[in-house]
């Protein structure tokens, strides 16, 4: 037998033949070039809300600590955008007072996670510039500025107006509902907080107690339940005798006002569950706008050379093991 | 070497849990095996032992390359230090609802431009046009706002400058706005030139303890103070002196330039009455600000995916010829007898021994 044939008749060996194919992917993987394709990226402007009921500590940190509701909403932020694909846009605002206030315009999310990181890990509530919280004025500004900019929206809060609400609702949405879509985002507990208190230095002294929020708002017409409180008097005393009670010093997550805002405005409720999960949501709710970005083909050749080389040096042992192989030797 | 082997990364570690599959070629072999009577009837023979080995490094090799490379590893990225013409620039931008409001002190009509947006459209010009520069921007009206920490992403920084022309908050509050604004520069070489630019069109009292509490932060960090006071047509300027009583409430503005000139830090105010003024002074402060700077060059990361496919396929390549170079005993024996061994075949037994 010369060695030509020895070499022709080895070539007609499986096992050759599965290594030669290994080797065949592996020499491929040095020509194959990335291939273009278009992702789903998004534009998003996320607005966060930064008043006193932010402050609550009703979630749990990474180390097992309370954390504030704003701690884990910037948490949620980051881990966001650092899960978006790269050519995906993010501009945050604050939320206090009645209106939103941009920091920054859209940024790339890839080459500006530096900077975008550090803004949000910069966000405290001493940088809110007046107390009140009108949660829909806010909401319904916010979806202008993000019309405005051409993007998405994430609206963060926890939904607790300040002061509260009167009888008559709240402000009507102007807007189209859906023109700009997104996500209001609910941060907080089901169960009520107390509201943590903090000094004109910054410094905390304790907790909201009843007397130190209005419980109710006396703004506009009484509430039509009114005639029947103690001591009503249509001219003297409109919305009953008794001093308000209530617990809009304890804080948690509205929900229900925070759908029937989403219904509202065309934009999808979810709730803050931790430190992450917003990026499931996001993507469901907010327009896919298409992002250049590569696939690279090199780890399918790798893995199925991986497999083929398995198996060239497996199969004979599990067949002599009585598992069924697809070749005879 | 250690600084190489601790910058080694790869993208997907949990694959490397797979590595134990490269010592497989140690256990069982791709080559055909031979059943042989007696292994010890044979010589030894140190070059079918060679073959061996290489053979068995050559499958230890294309394994452990194949799960490598699958890995996705990677040299990260390094920081290098080099030196540039440029400085760290923290500018502080006044957002009180005035800005928006022209150098005429009323509201914009048609071509009419606001202070804010002058001062945007200005300043975006500014950041960009040095490779080196270093910005942060912060805000401040009641309270300060860190808009983007120091970056040298020029990109970021114009979308922050970008937002300022939208419309602002309430009051001025300068003092906490100038703490914020200092803050920004962070910990970096005393050899870094600094410049503090402050964008406002007004001024405020700054309370004396907080004025020791800036002094003290002006003295450590030595910055280049910038103001850039954008003037409404009619308002004092700088250096008018209130005609009634001299004091920092009748003339907050005459005050903060008394206060900044009080630093013994190099101080420039620059007096803007309208948009050629400003653009004069953001030049002005260009040229001045020309002294050397360490920047940080990040170095991209070094992909090694390749490489590792390539040892697999050296590997690959050792097995592959071994396959091809192998002799069935049984079959040459039947066919020509034990004499007319090819010489391909001649280490097979022992290497299959070893």
């Amino acid at each position: 037998m010369t060695a030509a044939s020895l070499v022709a008749r080895n070539l007609r060996d499986w096992r050759l033949r599965l290594l030669a194919g290994a080797l065949g992917l592996v020499a491929l993987t040095f020509f194959v070039r990335p291939l273009a394709l278009t992702r789903d990226g998004v534009a998003v402007l996320a607005i966060v809300d930064i008043t006193g009921s932010m402050n609550v500590r009703d979630y749990a940190g990474t180390d097992g600590q309370p954390a504030s509701r704003l701690e884990t909403a910037k948490a949620a932020l980051r881990d966001l955008v650092a899960g978006l694909p790269c050519g995906s846009r993010f501009a945050l605002g604050l939320f206090t007072e009645r209106r939103p206030f941009l920091l920054f315009a859209p940024i790339e999310t890839c080459g500006g996670f530096a900077p975008i990181e550090g803004a949000l890990e910069a966000i405290d509530w001493r940088m809110a510039w007046e107390g009140d919280s009108r949660i829909s004025a806010g909401l319904f500004r916010s979806i202008d500025l993000a019309a405005e900019l051409g993007t998405d929206l994430v609206f963060i809060t926890d939904g607790q107006e300040a002061p509260p609400l009167p009888s008559s609702g709240g402000p009507a949405f102007e807007g189209k509902p859906g023109a700009v879509r997104g996500l209001i985002v609910g941060a907080g507990a089901p169960g009520l907080s107390p509201i943590p208190r903090y000094n004109d230095r910054g410094r905390e002294t304790g907790f909201y107690g009843a007397g130190d929020v209005q419980q109710e708002n006396r703004f506009g017409p009484p509430p039509s339940d009114a005639e029947s409180r103690e001591g009503y008097n249509p001219r003297n005393a409109p919305f009953g005798a008794a001093a308000a009670t209530g617990t809009e010093h304890l804080s948690s997550v509205r929900e229900p006002y925070l759908r029937k805002l989403g219904r509202e405005t065309g934009l999808t409720y979810a709730h803050l569950d931790g430190p992450g999960g917003l990026a499931a949501a996001l993507k469901t709710a907010a327009t896919p706008r298409p992002v250049p970005g590569r696939l690279d083909p090199r780890p399918f050749l790798g893995g199925a050379a991986l497999v083929l080389l398995l198996a060239a040096f497996l199969s004979p042992h599990l067949r002599a093991r009585g598992f069924p192989t697809w070749k005879k030797a | 070497m250690n600084d190489a082997l601790a910058r080694f990364c790869v993208d997907h570690p949990g694959l490397l849990w797979l590595l134990p599959l490269a010592l497989l070629p140690l256990l069982v072999s791709a080559q055909r095996s031979t059943p042989v009577a007696a292994i010890a009837a044979g010589p030894a023979d140190g070059l079918s032992r060679a073959i061996g080995r290489v053979v068995r490094a050559g499958g230890i090799l294309s394994f452990a390359g194949l799960i490598l490379a699958l890995s996705g590893p990677y040299r990260q990225g390094e920081t290098i230090i080099r030196t540039g013409i440029g400085a760290q620039v923290s500018i502080l931008i006044d957002r009180s609802g005035s800005m928006n409001e022209t150098f005429a002190g009323r509201q914009p009509s048609g071509a009419e431009e606001s202070k804010a947006a002058a001062s945007r459209r200005l300043l975006a010009a500014f950041v960009g046009s040095r490779a080196h520069d270093q910005f942060a921007v912060t805000a401040f009206s009641t309270a300060p706002m860190l808009v983007v920490p120091m970056t040298d992403r020029h990109d970021a920084v114009r979308a922050a400058i970008a937002a300022i022309d939208r419309p602002g908050l309430d009051y001025t509050n300068i003092a906490r706005g100038l703490a914020m604004g200092l803050s920004q520069f962070g910990p970096a070489s005393p050899a870094t030139s600094r410049a503090l630019l402050l964008v406002s069109d007004g001024a405020a009292v700054i309370d004396p303890r907080a004025q020791d509490a800036l002094r003290a932060a002006f003295t450590r960090l030595r910055p280049n103070l910038y103001w850039l006071f954008l003037r409404t047509k009619g308002s004092p300027s700088i250096s008018d002196r209130p005609a009634g009583e001299d004091t920092p409430q009748a003339a907050p503005e005459r005050h903060l330039d008394l206060f900044f000139r009080s630093l013994r830090i190099p101080y420039r105010a620059f007096e803007a009455e309208g948009a050629e003024a400003v653009a004069e002074a953001i030049a002005q402060i260009e040229r001045l600000e020309r002294d050397p700077i360490p920047y940080t060059e990040q170095r991209p990361r070094r992909d090694l995916t390749g490489l590792a496919y390539g040892l697999s396929l050296i590997g690959l390549l050792i097995l592959v010829a071994a396959k091809l170079g192998e002799a069935d005993l049984r079959r040459v024996r039947a066919a020509s007898g034990p004499t007319a061994k090819p010489r391909a075949s001649a280490p097979e037994p022992t290497r299959l021994a070893a």
